[in-house]
């Protein structure tokens, strides 16, 4: 199944930063040692500095930041269809919701722990994932987007009206996480640590044969297909898989706020991974991951001082489609690139 | 169930079904021409229905006849700066761009309306000539209601006119074939899209005014009758006003129905139907598969 036709791949040499659609890359030499190291580095630094943040930041900051790096992964997970495979799914929030409420509904109904939920939610994304993927591949482009968005209304729509089950537009909220949880530093640990090696996941699928296969899939679909490649499988395979990693997301909601309520399938809810995607940079690993960041940080910001916060982001998103269609770390990268072809001509 | 239930069951669909068709028929003419989605369809919609209670409520009740005229032609002029300062710009790029900035006006636009409007839900009285009832056998079925339904009436026939036997109607056809060709052939394009967006706005706020006296009216309204109109428009078949038609009127009749038999699934009857249309025909049933 996960077949690959585009030979051997190329070495890895920038990790969690391999651009998906560069003009610039395939042109370029590979890059030196030094500037790998730097780039290792760089993320080692990342990591370590959010590791700091329970010891630096106030309780509410604290959990802001808890809160991005969940939604970082909801981002990440959502563009491996959307910018690696050229899947617009607008109904991720689907298993998003399925993660959160496959906890609390477990916890609630049968009573059993959160870490059997948490363990069950990769899985029941993963399988309901598998289901829609079925129907909604059959469609393409435009037309997948908003079967996609279809389905998620529709999951949406049971979980508001199956009031015995699900607690209907209350949602479900109360003790679920286990004591060890509760404490806000180990829950923001987990959360991180979670996020961390779930992205390094997601970070080896997209640049295995698997992730090569899906980009070439999207470049040229029917030279993919002329080269045997099996079109349907490798998509299908990408859906569940951000389906799982989705739902994996969802969990972290329940853990950041100990509830899971229907609003988080709704399909205005889709948009936010794929916004997050477009603001920091889609064809970027981690240009979602820094897309949740701002999402999360400029919101508080703006309802600080400004109130309207969907007008703001409206503006935001407006000016970065039209004008700068790499996105926020696709701006910061182009110009590392050309600090360092320039450092590079001024040492010769 | 009496025969004069059903009639009256029957009614109520297809008053439910106009304002749905009036509001897909400018999204699917929208796609027609221009291959977009446009999600700030939703927000023209309830531009249109706010801006009647606007009017009605400035005018010191009565003007709804006014409100019903003037509110569909401002957000026709909304409609038009919004395609000449953002729309045009996207029509070559892909469908994801499209829809993230159709998904921003609606953002904006929604924001915007919150400060205008507030969150207070409004509502508006029928006018005074269609406020009554008629009868039907023993039962009675609003006037205005029917006012509706006929309206749907007479905008599908203007814009099977409009399309078929106008100079605009042919060349719109013509730009939903192959729009290169009607440039090197003297059409202006730009003008026609910005026709286009402009009619399409219109028919989303004529829509949401028509429909202002049958429901309340508040924030979310745009939300909600997005998601419908295009599965409306998307049932029918994208870029075909007679599918938006037939794709209302089935709508209508599911939702009915589950209100009926099925009350606590009725929701998700509509996305059903949706879902078990794209899969057996991906386009639509009026649509043409996607070139």
């Amino acid at each position: 199944m996960m077949l690959s036709t585009t030979g051997s791949t190329a070495p890895p040499d920038s990790p969690l930063l391999d651009e998906v659609r560069s003009t610039s890359a395939a042109t370029e030499p590979r890059r030196p040692r030094t500037r790998v190291a730097v780039r290792f580095g760089g993320l080692a630094a990342l990591v370590a500095v959010l590791a700091l943040m329970p010891s630096t930041l106030s309780a509410t900051s604290l959990l802001n930041v808890q809160s991005a790096i969940g939604l970082a992964l909801f981002a990440c997970a959502t563009n491996l269809l959307v910018g690696y495979g050229g899947l617009v799914s607008f109904g991720q929030a689907a298993f998003y919701g399925i993660g959160a409420y496959t906890i609390a509904l477990m916890w609630l109904h049968w009573q059993t722990s959160f870490w059997v939920g948490f363990i069950a939610a990769p899985v029941v994304g993963a399988a309901a994932a598998l289901l829609v993927g079925l129907v909604a591949l059959r469609t393409r482009r435009l037309y997948f987007a908003l079967l996609t968005l279809a389905f998620s209304q529709l999951f949406y729509v049971i979980v508001l009206q199956q009031t015995g089950f699900t607690g209907g537009a209350n949602g479900v909220f109360g003790a679920i996480l286990p004591s060890f949880l509760v404490d806000p530093n180990h829950a923001y640990y987990f959360t991180l640590a979670v996020a961390v090696l779930a992205l390094l996941a997601l970070w080896k699928i997209t640049r295995s044969p698997f992730g090569m296969t899906l980009r070439a899939i999207r470049e040229n679909r029917e030279r993919a297909e002329a080269l045997g490649v099996n079109v349907f499988a490798h998509q299908l395979m990408a859906f569940v898989l951000a389906g799982l990693f989705c739902a994996l997301a969802g969990t972290l909601f329940v853990v950041h706020d100990q509830s899971a309520n229907p609003d988080l399938l709704a399909w205005t809810e889709s948009g936010i991974p794929i916004f997050m995607s477009v603001i920091g940079g889609m064809y970027l690993f981690l240009g979602p991951a820094l897309g949740a960041l701002i999402y999360e940080q400029g919101r508080d910001v703006v309802l600080a001082s400004f109130s309207d916060w969907q007008l703001a982001f409206g503006v935001m998103l407006l000016v970065i489609v039209l004008f700068a269609p790499q996105g926020v770390l696709g701006l910061l990268a182009g110009g590392r690139d050309a600090v360092w072809r320039r450092w590079r001509t001024l040492r010769r | 169930m009496t025969l004069d239930n059903d009639i009256i069951t029957f009614l109520s669909a297809m008053t439910e079904a106009s304002s749905l068709f009036v509001a897909a028929a400018g999204l699917t003419l929208v796609f027609g021409a221009m291959r977009i989605i446009n999600l700030a369809h939703g927000s023209f919609y309830m531009y249109g229905a706010f801006l009647v209670t606007a009017i009605v409520g400035a005018a010191g009740g009565g003007r709804f006849w006014l409100a019903l005229a003037l509110a569909p032609l401002a957000v026709a002029g909304i409609g038009t700066v919004v395609e000449l300062t953002v729309l045009r710009r996207v029509y070559r790029r892909d469908h994801l761009v499209q829809l993230v900035v159709t998904y921003a006006l609606f953002l904006i636009l929604a924001d915007l309306a919150l400060r205008f409007w507030g969150t207070q839900a409004r509502s508006v009285a029928p006018p005074s000539l269609l406020s009554g009832s008629v009868s039907i056998g023993s039962s009675s079925f609003p006037v205005y209601d029917l006012f509706a339904i006929g309206a749907a009436v007479v905008v599908g026939l203007a814009l099977w006119v409009l399309l078929q036997h106008t100079a605009l109607g042919w060349r719109i056809r013509a730009a939903v074939e192959d729009p290169e060709m009607l440039a090197t052939s003297g059409t202006n394009v730009p003008l026609l899209s910005t026709t286009v967006l402009a009619i399409g706005a219109l028919l989303a706020g004529l829509a949401g005014a028509l429909a202002s006296p049958l429901q309340s009216i508040s924030p979310g309204l745009d939300a909600s009758i997005i998601v419908q109109a295009f599965i409306v428009a998307v049932i029918g078949g994208l870029g075909s006003v007679t599918g938006a038609a037939i794709g209302a009127v089935i709508i209508s009749l599911f939702d009915t129905a589950g209100v009926l038999w099925a009350h606590s699934w009725e929701p998700a009857f509509i996305y059903l139907a949706m879902i078990v249309v794209l899969a057996l025909r991906p386009w639509g049933l009026l649509g043409a598969p996607e070139r």
